[in-house]
């Protein structure tokens, strides 16, 4: 049964959800409401049900198991989270921000890869347990150093969309509310302090995870279009960090535009990284992308099949 | 039951008037109980006195007694040495279900100036607390005023009309102020100017936490007294510039012929503080702030009293399409009240008849059984069903009128008829 849960499931509802969002801002109703909660519940059950599957086959846990699961795992964060706050707050209009980013990020998915990576292969005497634990630490903080710089941009569009409300004397719909600037000001500011910390350490690990891998009978080149990606994705962040943590009194709007940047540039430069070496007309060959279909060779790989 | 309500309101009457009548304190209003009682001592009161309203409800279980119109007009006259003619005409009366219903309205301020306004609730409960500490609720008056509580919660919870602010200090401080900063304990507000609305959005300010308090006032005696009542400091008009600089919070309601500040002033200063965010709220008229404040920087937050009164339009509008549904569940809420009192007034009386008759009865079946007692247990029991369905079937027409007449208030006619003529005791 778990087999029949398709991407199409969950997209379909958060697609609807979002509509019922927009519509929420046009007319309010308990309806609507309750069409918003059940179908995004329906959906997050959907999208579980189809990690779960992804992990019983590949023998993985969805962060390291590919590309499309991992930016499957940070929509269903983000998910999780958009319908906590809905639950906790039937006025506070998250949706709208937060959905199309979810959107995005499974359409994301269903473009990149979906075969398990063969980052951990290679070298027969190394230990796949100590190896898959390192990847998954080094996944999961990436993911979460991600899920970090998302949330920044999705407080950096509403810091925006408050500001703007608030400078051209606009007034929200009935029953729908926004963070004050202030608070949105002071989380989409911790946001991106807290977030480029752990994606330098996620990032550390991976890097001492390919030198261990130098060490072995089959060494990996940091010379790889993948790596050189997230570098100059991690460079960015960089500045992006120094910026808010040397500008003592940032703008709130100047704050928003640079997390809404730097998310943008994160999600543009791995999705085309990920898009690139999938094949197709203008492929890039990384061993860091490799999946079991490219790379077949391996005995973990062979085990895994 | 004998329920009426006296009124002198903001629809009838002036504030002066209102003023005079009005038991200002809670010293005034045990006054007022000690004297009713001593007047109509088998009355049952409460004693209703807000800004827009005073109003004293009586009840009694008897319907011809109690105090009438001029008795209380009296009571008013005499207690506030006002005479009678100078508010005779502004005092209405409604009596029963309507004065059940307006009450309704009062609790869920349908009947209030700014339609849906929660303080009426509150003054409601601190009314009846009064009334009940001075032994003046009774039967009638407890479940009235507890319904009434009960009422303006169900309102609120199934209509929106409280939705939204409505007043321009709520308006400034709670659908702008609250939505630029997530606090106001740590800011600087300072008030420019002393009057009545710089009061009233101090008073709304104060309620989110705001604590420092600085009053720059032309007259710097006008704006101690204004800082006083806030805990807040005077400070001199030569001083304004130097407060705006520091301010969070400006809050103008001067009377100046012309602003007191112009753009190329305000610039000046916004240099001096910085890029932190400024709400200003210009409750003159005319403008105190030149409109292109706004636009000096993107942390400056201007609003006039058009774009407030704008915004009040606005809810005011969405609160008048709840009123209907508020209508339609005071209406329910009536009904079932008046029923409620109807049952009661009835409930002693069909209880005795149905006692009265199952006695009958019970002796009339012991009596028959007693001279058959031949018969098998069966068919004495077929006798003993038989007489009592045939009581309920005597009693049925008689109470079935009484409940029906039991729906349009307390059928006090039916009730005597029946006690007549099935000998029946008042208990």
């Amino acid at each position: 049964m778990l087999s029949n849960v398709t991407v199409f499931c969950f997209l379909a509802s958060y697609v609807i959800v979002l509509a019922c969002e927009l519509i929420r801002w046009l007319k309010r109703s308990s309806l609507n409401r309750v069409l918003i909660i059940g179908l995004g519940c329906a959906g997050l059950v959907a999208q579980t049900a189809y990690l779960w599957n992804r992990g019983l086959q590949s023998d993985l846990p969805p962060l390291m198991a590919s590309s499309h699961d991992w930016l499957l795992v940070l929509s269903w964060m983000a998910i999780v989270l958009y319908l906590f706050v809905s639950l906790m707050d039937k006025s506070l209009a998250v949706g709208p921000f937060l959905l199309p980013v979810v959107i995005l990020l499974i359409v994301g998915a269903l473009l990149v890869s979906d075969q398990p990576h063969t980052i951990m292969l290679g070298d027969p005497d190394l230990s796949v347990t100590v190896l898959r634990r390192w990847g998954m630490l080094h996944a999961t903080l990436l993911m979460f150093g991600a899920g970090g710089v998302m949330a920044g941009c999705i407080l950096g569009l509403m810091y925006l969309v408050q500001h703007r409300r608030l400078k051209h004397k606009q007034l929200l719909h009935d029953g729908l509310t926004l963070p004050s600037l202030a608070s949105l000001a002071r989380w989409n500011w911790w946001a991106g302090v807290i977030s480029f910390p752990v994606l330098t350490l996620g990032m550390l690990i991976g890097v001492g995870m390919g030198w261990y891998k130098q060490q072995g009978s089959q060494p990996v080149s940091f010379a790889d279009p993948v790596i050189i990606g997230y570098g100059v994705v991690w460079f960015v962040m960089l500045v992006m960090f120094f910026l808010l943590v040397r500008t003592r009194h940032p703008g709130g709007r100047q704050v928003a535009w640079w997390t809404i940047w730097a998310f943008t540039f994160l999600l543009v430069t791995v999705l085309g990284l990920q898009i690139l070496t999938k094949g197709g007309v203008a492929s890039l060959n990384s061993w860091h992308a490799h999946s079991r279909q490219v790379l077949p060779s391996s005995a973990f790989v062979a085990r895994l099949s | 039951m004998n329920l009426q309500v006296l009124s002198c309101n903001h629809h009838t009457a002036d504030l002066s008037l209102r003023e005079k009548l009005a038991f200002s304190t809670e010293g005034d209003l045990h006054q007022a109980y000690r004297q009713l009682k001593s007047a109509f001592p088998s009355t049952e009161v409460v004693v209703l006195s807000t800004c827009n309203r005073v109003e004293l409800y009586t009840a009694q279980i008897d319907e011809e007694m109690g105090p009438s119109r001029d008795e209380i007009a009296k009571f008013f006259s005499e207690f506030h040495d006002v005479p009678v003619d100078l508010f005779m005409n502004e005092m209405w009366q409604r009596h029963g279900v309507e004065a059940v219903r307006h009450l309704f309205q009062v609790a869920c301020s349908l009947d209030s100036m700014v339609l849906g306004e929660p303080q009426i609730v509150n003054q409601l409960k601190e009314a009846y607390r009064v009334a009940q500490e001075n032994a003046a609720c009774g039967p009638l008056t407890n479940p009235l005023f507890q319904q009434a509580i009960r009422v303006s919660a169900r309102v609120r919870s199934e209509t929106e009309l409280a939705e939204g602010r409505v007043s321009i200090a709520s308006v400034a401080v709670g659908e702008f102020g609250r939505n630029i900063f997530d606090r106001f304990d740590d800011k600087l507000i300072v008030v420019i100017g002393a009057g009545e609305m710089a009061e009233e959005t101090l008073r709304y300010l104060q309620a989110e936490g705001a604590k420092t308090i600085v009053v720059v006032n032309r007259g710097f005696e006008r704006g101690q007294k204004l800082a006083q009542s806030f805990a807040g400091s005077a400070k001199p008009w030569e001083e304004l510039d130097r407060w705006i600089s520091e301010a969070d919070v400006v809050v103008s309601t001067t009377g100046a012929d012309q602003p007191i500040m112009t753009t190329s002033r305000m610039k000046a200063l916004r240099k001096s503080s910085g890029r932190k965010p400024l709400l200003i709220l210009d409750l003159g008229a005319p403008r105190d702030f030149e409109p292109a404040i706004a636009e000096i920087d993107e942390d400056v937050f201007l609003y006039d009293i058009d774009d407030l009164e704008a915004t009040c339009e606005r809810n005011k509008a969405a609160r008048s399409g709840e009123v209907t549904k508020a209508l339609k569940i005071i209406d329910e809420e009536t009904n079932r009240f008046m029923h409620d009192v109807s049952h009661r007034a009835t409930g002693p009386v069909i209880k005795q008849l149905r006692e009265q008759w199952h006695r009958m009865q019970t002796e009339e079946v012991e009596r028959v059984l007693q001279k058959l007692s031949h018969l098998e247990q069966k068919d004495k029991d077929y006798i003993a069903k038989s007489y009592e369905q045939m009581v309920n079937k005597m009693l049925h027409p008689p109470l079935e009128a009484l409940r029906e007449e039991a729906k349009s208030g307390t059928p006090h006619g039916l009730l005597d008829a029946l006690r007549r003529l099935f000998g029946i005791g008042d208990r």
